[in-house]
Protein backbone atom coordinates (compact mmCIF):
# COMPACT_ATOMS: atom_id res chain seq x y z
CA UNK A 1 0.00 0.00 0.00
CA UNK A 2 3.16 2.46 0.42
CA UNK A 3 5.09 1.07 -2.59
CA UNK A 4 5.48 3.46 -5.34
CA UNK A 5 4.58 2.25 -9.33
CA UNK A 6 7.83 0.41 -9.14
CA UNK A 7 6.62 -1.69 -5.66
CA UNK A 8 10.12 -0.05 -4.12
CA UNK A 9 8.90 1.51 -1.02
CA UNK A 10 10.28 3.70 2.43
CA UNK A 11 10.43 2.14 5.80
CA UNK A 12 11.19 3.98 9.00
CA UNK A 13 13.41 2.17 11.28
CA UNK A 14 15.30 2.34 14.81
CA UNK A 15 17.42 -0.24 16.52
CA UNK A 16 18.53 -1.02 19.81
CA UNK A 17 19.87 -3.61 22.28
CA UNK A 18 18.88 -5.09 24.79
CA UNK A 19 20.53 -7.67 27.54
CA UNK A 20 19.90 -11.98 26.88
CA UNK A 21 18.60 -11.77 30.09
CA UNK A 22 15.93 -9.04 30.08
CA UNK A 23 14.12 -10.14 26.57
CA UNK A 24 11.53 -12.21 28.22
CA UNK A 25 10.68 -9.39 30.41
CA UNK A 26 10.73 -7.44 26.98
CA UNK A 27 8.13 -9.72 25.43
CA UNK A 28 5.92 -9.53 28.51
CA UNK A 29 5.64 -5.74 27.95
CA UNK A 30 5.07 -6.07 24.00
CA UNK A 31 2.82 -8.44 24.66
CA UNK A 32 0.78 -6.20 26.91
CA UNK A 33 1.15 -3.02 24.01
CA UNK A 34 0.94 -4.64 21.22
CA UNK A 35 -2.20 -6.98 22.37
CA UNK A 36 -1.40 -9.69 19.26
CA UNK A 37 0.34 -12.68 19.83
CA UNK A 38 4.29 -13.22 18.71
CA UNK A 39 5.37 -15.08 16.14
CA UNK A 40 8.68 -16.58 16.10
CA UNK A 41 11.19 -15.37 13.58
CA UNK A 42 14.24 -17.45 12.53
CA UNK A 43 16.30 -15.99 9.44
CA UNK A 44 19.17 -17.03 7.46
CA UNK A 45 20.31 -13.98 5.86
CA UNK A 46 23.06 -13.44 3.11
CA UNK A 47 24.77 -10.33 2.66
CA UNK A 48 25.42 -10.27 -0.80
CA UNK A 49 27.93 -7.78 -2.94
CA UNK A 50 29.19 -6.80 -6.26
CA UNK A 51 32.34 -8.07 -7.48
CA UNK A 52 34.97 -5.58 -8.11
CA UNK A 53 34.65 -5.59 -11.80
CA UNK A 54 30.78 -5.03 -11.75
CA UNK A 55 29.00 -2.08 -11.39
CA UNK A 56 30.39 1.46 -11.26
CA UNK A 57 30.61 0.91 -7.47
CA UNK A 58 29.86 -1.98 -4.73
CA UNK A 59 26.58 -3.05 -4.97
CA UNK A 60 24.86 -5.23 -2.11
CA UNK A 61 21.73 -6.69 -1.14
CA UNK A 62 19.99 -9.34 1.37
CA UNK A 63 18.87 -13.17 0.80
CA UNK A 64 16.51 -13.42 3.21
CA UNK A 65 15.51 -16.90 4.00
CA UNK A 66 12.85 -17.59 6.75
CA UNK A 67 13.23 -20.94 7.71
CA UNK A 68 9.74 -21.03 9.61
CA UNK A 69 7.77 -21.25 6.20
CA UNK A 70 6.22 -24.83 6.14
CA UNK A 71 6.35 -26.89 4.31
CA UNK A 72 9.92 -25.09 2.30
CA UNK A 73 11.99 -21.95 4.11
CA UNK A 74 10.60 -19.03 1.60
CA UNK A 75 13.51 -16.60 -0.20
CA UNK A 76 12.96 -13.08 -0.47
CA UNK A 77 15.80 -10.47 -2.05
CA UNK A 78 15.95 -6.74 0.15
CA UNK A 79 17.64 -4.04 -0.76
CA UNK A 80 18.05 -1.13 1.00
CA UNK A 81 18.53 2.03 -0.71
CA UNK A 82 19.54 5.56 1.06
CA UNK A 83 18.24 7.71 3.60
CA UNK A 84 15.35 9.88 2.91
CA UNK A 85 17.43 13.71 2.39
CA UNK A 86 15.75 17.01 3.22
CA UNK A 87 12.23 18.10 4.11
CA UNK A 88 13.40 17.37 7.90
CA UNK A 89 13.77 13.56 7.33
CA UNK A 90 17.29 14.25 8.58
CA UNK A 91 15.93 15.94 11.73
CA UNK A 92 13.81 12.71 12.93
CA UNK A 93 14.92 10.93 15.43
CA UNK A 94 13.97 7.48 13.11
CA UNK A 95 15.78 6.95 10.33
CA UNK A 96 13.85 7.28 6.52
CA UNK A 97 15.13 4.91 4.00
CA UNK A 98 14.21 3.51 0.45
CA UNK A 99 13.53 -0.46 0.52
CA UNK A 100 13.28 -3.06 -2.27
CA UNK A 101 11.64 -5.82 -1.65
CA UNK A 102 10.61 -9.10 -3.93
CA UNK A 103 10.11 -12.80 -3.55
CA UNK A 104 12.22 -14.77 -5.25
CA UNK A 105 12.79 -18.22 -6.00
CA UNK A 106 15.05 -20.59 -4.41
CA UNK A 107 17.88 -20.48 -7.36
CA UNK A 108 18.50 -16.73 -6.76
CA UNK A 109 21.29 -17.68 -5.22
CA UNK A 110 22.56 -19.44 -7.79
CA UNK A 111 21.42 -16.79 -10.24
CA UNK A 112 23.22 -13.92 -8.93
CA UNK A 113 26.26 -15.66 -8.53
CA UNK A 114 26.60 -16.27 -12.23
CA UNK A 115 25.64 -12.59 -12.12
CA UNK A 116 29.20 -11.77 -10.91
CA UNK A 117 27.81 -11.37 -6.81
CA UNK A 118 29.86 -13.20 -3.94
CA UNK A 119 28.99 -14.17 -0.75
CA UNK A 120 29.62 -11.36 1.68
CA UNK A 121 28.37 -12.70 5.09
CA UNK A 122 25.45 -14.55 5.94
CA UNK A 123 23.99 -14.40 9.28
CA UNK A 124 20.99 -16.71 11.31
CA UNK A 125 18.89 -14.08 13.19
CA UNK A 126 16.90 -16.59 15.86
CA UNK A 127 13.55 -14.84 17.75
CA UNK A 128 10.68 -13.51 17.43
CA UNK A 129 8.83 -10.30 16.07
CA UNK A 130 5.03 -8.71 16.92
CA UNK A 131 3.40 -6.62 13.90
CA UNK A 132 0.55 -4.55 14.94
CA UNK A 133 -1.07 -1.24 14.33
CA UNK A 134 -0.60 1.85 16.05
CA UNK A 135 -0.31 4.86 14.47
CA UNK A 136 0.99 2.83 11.54
CA UNK A 137 2.01 -0.59 10.82
CA UNK A 138 4.73 -1.14 13.52
CA UNK A 139 6.83 -4.72 13.64
CA UNK A 140 8.98 -5.02 16.28
CA UNK A 141 11.64 -7.84 16.15
CA UNK A 142 13.39 -8.78 18.71
CA UNK A 143 16.80 -11.54 17.84
CA UNK A 144 20.10 -12.75 18.87
CA UNK A 145 22.30 -12.42 15.46
CA UNK A 146 24.31 -15.44 15.18
CA UNK A 147 27.43 -15.77 12.78
CA UNK A 148 28.23 -19.70 11.04
CA UNK A 149 31.57 -21.38 11.57
CA UNK A 150 31.05 -22.63 8.21
CA UNK A 151 29.37 -22.16 5.06
CA UNK A 152 25.76 -22.29 5.03
CA UNK A 153 25.85 -24.52 8.61
CA UNK A 154 23.01 -22.65 10.69
CA UNK A 155 22.98 -25.67 12.85
CA UNK A 156 26.17 -24.81 14.17
CA UNK A 157 25.83 -21.01 14.28
CA UNK A 158 26.81 -19.04 17.47
CA UNK A 159 25.72 -15.60 19.05
CA UNK A 160 27.91 -12.97 17.44
CA UNK A 161 27.47 -11.01 20.65
CA UNK A 162 26.62 -13.22 23.23
CA UNK A 163 24.48 -12.05 26.21
CA UNK A 164 23.17 -9.27 23.53
CA UNK A 165 20.00 -9.69 21.72
CA UNK A 166 19.04 -6.64 18.96
CA UNK A 167 15.77 -4.79 18.60
CA UNK A 168 14.44 -3.19 15.68
CA UNK A 169 11.25 -1.09 15.01
CA UNK A 170 10.29 -0.55 11.56
CA UNK A 171 7.03 0.57 9.97
CA UNK A 172 6.27 0.91 6.14
CA UNK A 173 5.65 4.48 5.00
CA UNK A 174 5.48 6.73 1.72
CA UNK A 175 6.92 9.87 0.51
CA UNK A 176 3.71 11.70 1.69
CA UNK A 177 3.07 10.17 5.16
CA UNK A 178 6.47 9.22 6.82
CA UNK A 179 6.64 12.26 9.33
CA UNK A 180 3.42 10.21 10.97
CA UNK A 181 4.89 7.12 10.51
CA UNK A 182 8.21 7.84 12.11
CA UNK A 183 6.09 9.80 15.09
CA UNK A 184 4.17 7.01 15.56
CA UNK A 185 7.67 4.87 15.74
CA UNK A 186 9.11 7.70 18.32
CA UNK A 187 5.99 7.68 20.19
CA UNK A 188 5.65 4.40 20.44
CA UNK A 189 9.15 3.42 21.65
CA UNK A 190 8.56 5.81 24.54
CA UNK A 191 6.93 2.81 26.37
CA UNK A 192 9.90 1.05 26.01
CA UNK A 193 12.04 3.41 27.16
CA UNK A 194 12.70 1.80 30.93
CA UNK A 195 13.94 -1.27 28.94
CA UNK A 196 16.20 -0.07 25.91
CA UNK A 197 17.50 2.74 24.08
CA UNK A 198 16.06 2.65 20.41
CA UNK A 199 17.98 5.40 18.03
CA UNK A 200 18.92 5.17 14.10
CA UNK A 201 21.15 2.38 12.86
CA UNK A 202 24.34 3.54 13.00
CA UNK A 203 23.75 5.71 15.87
CA UNK A 204 25.53 3.63 18.81
CA UNK A 205 23.65 2.93 22.09
CA UNK A 206 24.08 0.96 24.96
CA UNK A 207 21.72 -0.78 27.22
CA UNK A 208 19.82 1.36 30.05
CA UNK A 209 20.70 1.54 33.37
CA UNK A 210 17.07 0.97 34.13
CA UNK A 211 16.70 -2.25 32.33
CA UNK A 212 17.34 -4.65 35.36
CA UNK A 213 14.94 -3.29 37.77
CA UNK A 214 12.22 -2.47 35.00
CA UNK A 215 12.71 -5.90 33.87
CA UNK A 216 12.41 -7.45 37.34
CA UNK A 217 9.18 -5.50 37.68
CA UNK A 218 7.73 -7.02 34.38
CA UNK A 219 8.49 -10.10 35.47
CA UNK A 220 7.01 -10.38 39.12
CA UNK A 221 3.48 -9.31 38.41
CA UNK A 222 3.53 -10.50 34.83
CA UNK A 223 3.28 -7.04 32.88
CA UNK A 224 0.48 -5.60 35.31
CA UNK A 225 2.94 -2.98 36.20
CA UNK A 226 2.77 0.33 34.30
CA UNK A 227 6.20 1.69 33.97
CA UNK B 1 -1.28 -24.87 -14.66
CA UNK B 2 -2.50 -26.25 -18.81
CA UNK B 3 0.51 -27.72 -20.55
CA UNK B 4 2.01 -25.33 -23.47
CA UNK B 5 3.79 -25.49 -26.27
CA UNK B 6 5.71 -22.86 -27.53
CA UNK B 7 6.65 -22.70 -31.12
CA UNK B 8 8.83 -20.71 -33.44
CA UNK B 9 8.28 -20.11 -37.12
CA UNK B 10 11.21 -21.63 -39.64
CA UNK B 11 11.34 -19.76 -42.78
CA UNK B 12 12.88 -21.75 -46.11
CA UNK B 13 15.93 -20.73 -46.55
CA UNK B 14 15.66 -17.38 -48.34
CA UNK B 15 12.51 -16.31 -46.88
CA UNK B 16 11.52 -13.70 -44.66
CA UNK B 17 8.96 -13.64 -41.84
CA UNK B 18 6.19 -10.85 -42.16
CA UNK B 19 2.09 -9.43 -41.96
CA UNK B 20 1.44 -11.61 -44.74
CA UNK B 21 2.43 -14.70 -43.19
CA UNK B 22 1.60 -14.04 -39.75
CA UNK B 23 -2.14 -13.25 -41.67
CA UNK B 24 -1.99 -16.29 -43.31
CA UNK B 25 -1.47 -18.08 -39.91
CA UNK B 26 -4.17 -16.58 -38.43
CA UNK B 27 -6.39 -17.27 -41.41
CA UNK B 28 -5.36 -20.86 -40.87
CA UNK B 29 -6.46 -21.21 -37.59
CA UNK B 30 -9.67 -19.47 -37.68
CA UNK B 31 -10.48 -21.54 -40.65
CA UNK B 32 -10.48 -24.67 -37.44
CA UNK B 33 -12.89 -22.62 -35.84
CA UNK B 34 -10.34 -20.84 -34.08
CA UNK B 35 -12.29 -18.02 -31.53
CA UNK B 36 -10.58 -14.71 -31.35
CA UNK B 37 -10.01 -14.13 -27.47
CA UNK B 38 -8.37 -11.15 -27.05
CA UNK B 39 -4.32 -9.76 -27.63
CA UNK B 40 -1.52 -10.82 -25.52
CA UNK B 41 1.97 -9.46 -25.13
CA UNK B 42 5.69 -10.94 -23.32
CA UNK B 43 8.35 -8.92 -23.53
CA UNK B 44 12.13 -10.71 -23.32
CA UNK B 45 14.75 -8.12 -21.68
CA UNK B 46 17.99 -8.81 -22.68
CA UNK B 47 20.74 -7.55 -19.77
CA UNK B 48 24.44 -6.15 -20.30
CA UNK B 49 26.79 -6.01 -17.00
CA UNK B 50 27.57 -2.67 -16.07
CA UNK B 51 31.81 -2.79 -16.38
CA UNK B 52 34.00 0.11 -16.28
CA UNK B 53 36.23 -1.46 -18.65
CA UNK B 54 34.55 -3.42 -21.91
CA UNK B 55 37.27 -5.73 -21.49
CA UNK B 56 35.88 -7.22 -17.94
CA UNK B 57 32.51 -7.37 -19.69
CA UNK B 58 33.73 -11.08 -21.38
CA UNK B 59 33.62 -12.63 -17.37
CA UNK B 60 29.65 -11.81 -17.10
CA UNK B 61 26.81 -13.87 -18.68
CA UNK B 62 25.87 -12.62 -21.86
CA UNK B 63 22.48 -14.78 -22.09
CA UNK B 64 20.99 -13.09 -18.86
CA UNK B 65 17.06 -12.32 -19.97
CA UNK B 66 14.08 -11.22 -17.88
CA UNK B 67 10.93 -11.92 -19.04
CA UNK B 68 7.45 -10.53 -18.09
CA UNK B 69 4.36 -13.37 -19.26
CA UNK B 70 1.18 -12.26 -20.33
CA UNK B 71 -0.51 -15.25 -17.52
CA UNK B 72 1.62 -13.88 -14.68
CA UNK B 73 1.35 -9.77 -14.35
CA UNK B 74 2.53 -9.37 -11.28
CA UNK B 75 5.37 -11.59 -11.68
CA UNK B 76 8.84 -11.36 -13.05
CA UNK B 77 11.79 -14.27 -14.48
CA UNK B 78 14.99 -14.13 -14.96
CA UNK B 79 17.06 -17.14 -17.34
CA UNK B 80 20.50 -17.66 -17.73
CA UNK B 81 20.10 -20.32 -19.85
CA UNK B 82 23.90 -21.14 -20.61
CA UNK B 83 23.95 -22.41 -16.87
CA UNK B 84 20.20 -23.33 -16.47
CA UNK B 85 18.77 -20.70 -14.26
CA UNK B 86 15.28 -19.93 -13.99
CA UNK B 87 14.47 -17.57 -11.28
CA UNK B 88 10.55 -16.20 -10.26
CA UNK B 89 10.28 -12.81 -8.68
CA UNK B 90 8.11 -10.01 -8.11
CA UNK B 91 7.86 -7.17 -10.12
CA UNK B 92 9.41 -5.08 -7.99
CA UNK B 93 12.98 -6.99 -8.71
CA UNK B 94 13.32 -4.85 -11.85
CA UNK B 95 13.29 -1.67 -10.17
CA UNK B 96 15.55 -3.32 -7.85
CA UNK B 97 17.69 -4.38 -10.39
CA UNK B 98 17.92 -0.67 -11.42
CA UNK B 99 19.50 0.21 -8.31
CA UNK B 100 21.60 -2.05 -7.77
CA UNK B 101 23.55 0.00 -11.04
CA UNK B 102 24.96 -3.71 -12.20
CA UNK B 103 23.23 -4.47 -15.40
CA UNK B 104 21.25 -2.96 -17.64
CA UNK B 105 18.99 -2.87 -20.48
CA UNK B 106 20.42 -4.12 -23.75
CA UNK B 107 17.55 -4.69 -25.89
CA UNK B 108 13.83 -5.77 -24.91
CA UNK B 109 11.91 -7.56 -27.65
CA UNK B 110 7.35 -8.19 -27.98
CA UNK B 111 6.17 -10.90 -28.44
CA UNK B 112 2.87 -10.59 -29.06
CA UNK B 113 -0.41 -11.19 -31.01
CA UNK B 114 -3.96 -12.77 -31.00
CA UNK B 115 -5.16 -15.45 -28.79
CA UNK B 116 -7.84 -17.97 -30.28
CA UNK B 117 -9.47 -20.49 -28.34
CA UNK B 118 -10.32 -23.51 -29.53
CA UNK B 119 -12.32 -26.15 -27.82
CA UNK B 120 -9.74 -27.34 -25.45
CA UNK B 121 -7.27 -26.00 -26.82
CA UNK B 122 -5.71 -21.83 -26.65
CA UNK B 123 -4.18 -20.78 -29.03
CA UNK B 124 -1.69 -17.89 -29.29
CA UNK B 125 -0.11 -16.56 -32.38
CA UNK B 126 2.39 -13.39 -32.43
CA UNK B 127 4.80 -11.62 -34.03
CA UNK B 128 8.42 -10.79 -32.31
CA UNK B 129 9.39 -6.94 -32.50
CA UNK B 130 12.01 -4.75 -31.15
CA UNK B 131 9.70 -3.58 -27.89
CA UNK B 132 10.67 0.10 -29.58
CA UNK B 133 9.80 -0.46 -32.67
CA UNK B 134 6.19 -2.50 -32.28
CA UNK B 135 4.01 -0.44 -34.87
CA UNK B 136 6.75 -1.46 -37.21
CA UNK B 137 6.31 -3.73 -40.14
CA UNK B 138 9.79 -5.14 -38.97
CA UNK B 139 9.32 -8.62 -37.16
CA UNK B 140 12.44 -10.86 -36.08
CA UNK B 141 9.75 -13.55 -35.85
CA UNK B 142 6.96 -15.40 -35.51
CA UNK B 143 5.49 -17.63 -32.44
CA UNK B 144 2.80 -19.91 -31.82
CA UNK B 145 1.44 -20.73 -28.71
CA UNK B 146 -0.77 -24.09 -27.96
CA UNK B 147 -2.33 -24.61 -24.63
CA UNK B 148 -4.23 -27.66 -23.74
CA UNK B 149 -6.44 -26.72 -21.15
CA UNK B 150 -7.19 -30.25 -19.85
CA UNK B 151 -4.19 -31.81 -18.91
CA UNK B 152 -0.74 -30.24 -16.72
CA UNK B 153 1.68 -32.50 -17.23
CA UNK B 154 4.09 -31.93 -20.10
CA UNK B 155 4.24 -35.72 -20.72
CA UNK B 156 1.02 -36.62 -20.62
CA UNK B 157 -0.44 -33.87 -23.19
CA UNK B 158 2.64 -34.62 -25.52
CA UNK B 159 0.35 -36.82 -28.16
CA UNK B 160 -2.59 -34.85 -28.15
CA UNK B 161 -0.53 -31.50 -28.75
CA UNK B 162 1.47 -33.54 -31.86
CA UNK B 163 -1.37 -34.30 -33.29
CA UNK B 164 -3.13 -30.78 -33.23
CA UNK B 165 0.28 -29.14 -34.36
CA UNK B 166 0.02 -31.35 -37.01
CA UNK B 167 -3.26 -30.50 -37.89
CA UNK B 168 -2.01 -26.93 -37.78
CA UNK B 169 1.49 -27.80 -40.08
CA UNK B 170 -0.84 -29.38 -42.76
CA UNK B 171 -2.99 -26.47 -43.09
CA UNK B 172 -0.22 -24.39 -43.61
CA UNK B 173 1.41 -26.02 -45.83
CA UNK B 174 -1.25 -26.53 -48.09
CA UNK B 175 -1.43 -22.68 -48.26
CA UNK B 176 1.03 -22.56 -48.69
CA UNK B 177 3.44 -20.79 -46.60
CA UNK B 178 7.26 -20.59 -47.12
CA UNK B 179 8.15 -22.23 -44.15
CA UNK B 180 6.66 -23.92 -40.90
CA UNK B 181 6.45 -24.25 -37.22
CA UNK B 182 9.64 -25.82 -35.32
CA UNK B 183 8.85 -27.21 -31.44
CA UNK B 184 11.90 -28.10 -29.52
CA UNK B 185 11.53 -28.90 -26.09
CA UNK B 186 13.85 -27.47 -23.65
CA UNK B 187 15.16 -30.22 -20.96
CA UNK B 188 13.40 -28.75 -17.69
CA UNK B 189 14.68 -31.22 -15.57
CA UNK B 190 17.71 -29.47 -16.47
CA UNK B 191 16.30 -26.38 -14.73
CA UNK B 192 15.44 -28.03 -11.74
CA UNK B 193 11.70 -28.42 -12.63
CA UNK B 194 9.39 -31.08 -12.73
CA UNK B 195 6.72 -32.63 -15.55
CA UNK B 196 3.86 -30.15 -13.86
CA UNK B 197 3.94 -26.94 -16.10
CA UNK B 198 4.41 -23.66 -14.36
CA UNK B 199 5.29 -20.19 -15.91
CA UNK B 200 8.74 -21.28 -15.11
CA UNK B 201 8.43 -23.48 -17.78
CA UNK B 202 6.79 -21.00 -20.07
CA UNK B 203 10.01 -18.69 -19.16
CA UNK B 204 12.32 -21.04 -20.29
CA UNK B 205 10.51 -22.05 -23.91
CA UNK B 206 10.66 -18.47 -24.41
CA UNK B 207 14.39 -17.77 -23.67
CA UNK B 208 15.02 -21.14 -25.93
CA UNK B 209 12.89 -20.05 -28.73
CA UNK B 210 15.08 -16.55 -28.91
CA UNK B 211 17.92 -18.44 -28.59
CA UNK B 212 17.01 -20.08 -32.17
CA UNK B 213 15.70 -17.10 -33.15
CA UNK B 214 19.44 -15.21 -32.88
CA UNK B 215 20.78 -18.92 -34.17
CA UNK B 216 18.51 -18.18 -37.15
CA UNK B 217 19.56 -14.67 -38.03
CA UNK B 218 23.73 -15.19 -37.28
CA UNK B 219 23.27 -17.73 -40.41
Amino acid sequence: MFSHVDGTFHECVVQGIIETQHVEALEILLQGLCGVHKERLRIHELCLKSSPNLGNGTSEFRFICDLEQQPEPSWSLRHIGGAMRGAGAEQLAVLVRSVGESKVSKQALRLFYALGYRLDHELLRVGFSFHFQRGAQITVTVSSVNKMLKLHAIEEAVPVTPGIQLVEVTAPASADNYPEVAAAVSSFCEYLAPLLHLSKPGVSTGVVPTAAAAAASLMSDGGGTTL
Amino acid sequence: MPAKWVLHWHPITGASVNTQILDEISQGIESINGVKDGRWKAVLTFYKPIVRDQSMAAEFPRDFLGISLPDEPYKYYFVVRGQRIIVEADLSIQAIMDKLQSYKLRVALNFEGIQYGLGDFRVRVGKVVPSHLTHSETMRGIVMEVEYLPISSIDQSKQIMEEFVDIVQEILSNKPLPGHFVHSEPNFAEYGLSDQYTSQHAAIQYSTVMAQLIARHSQ
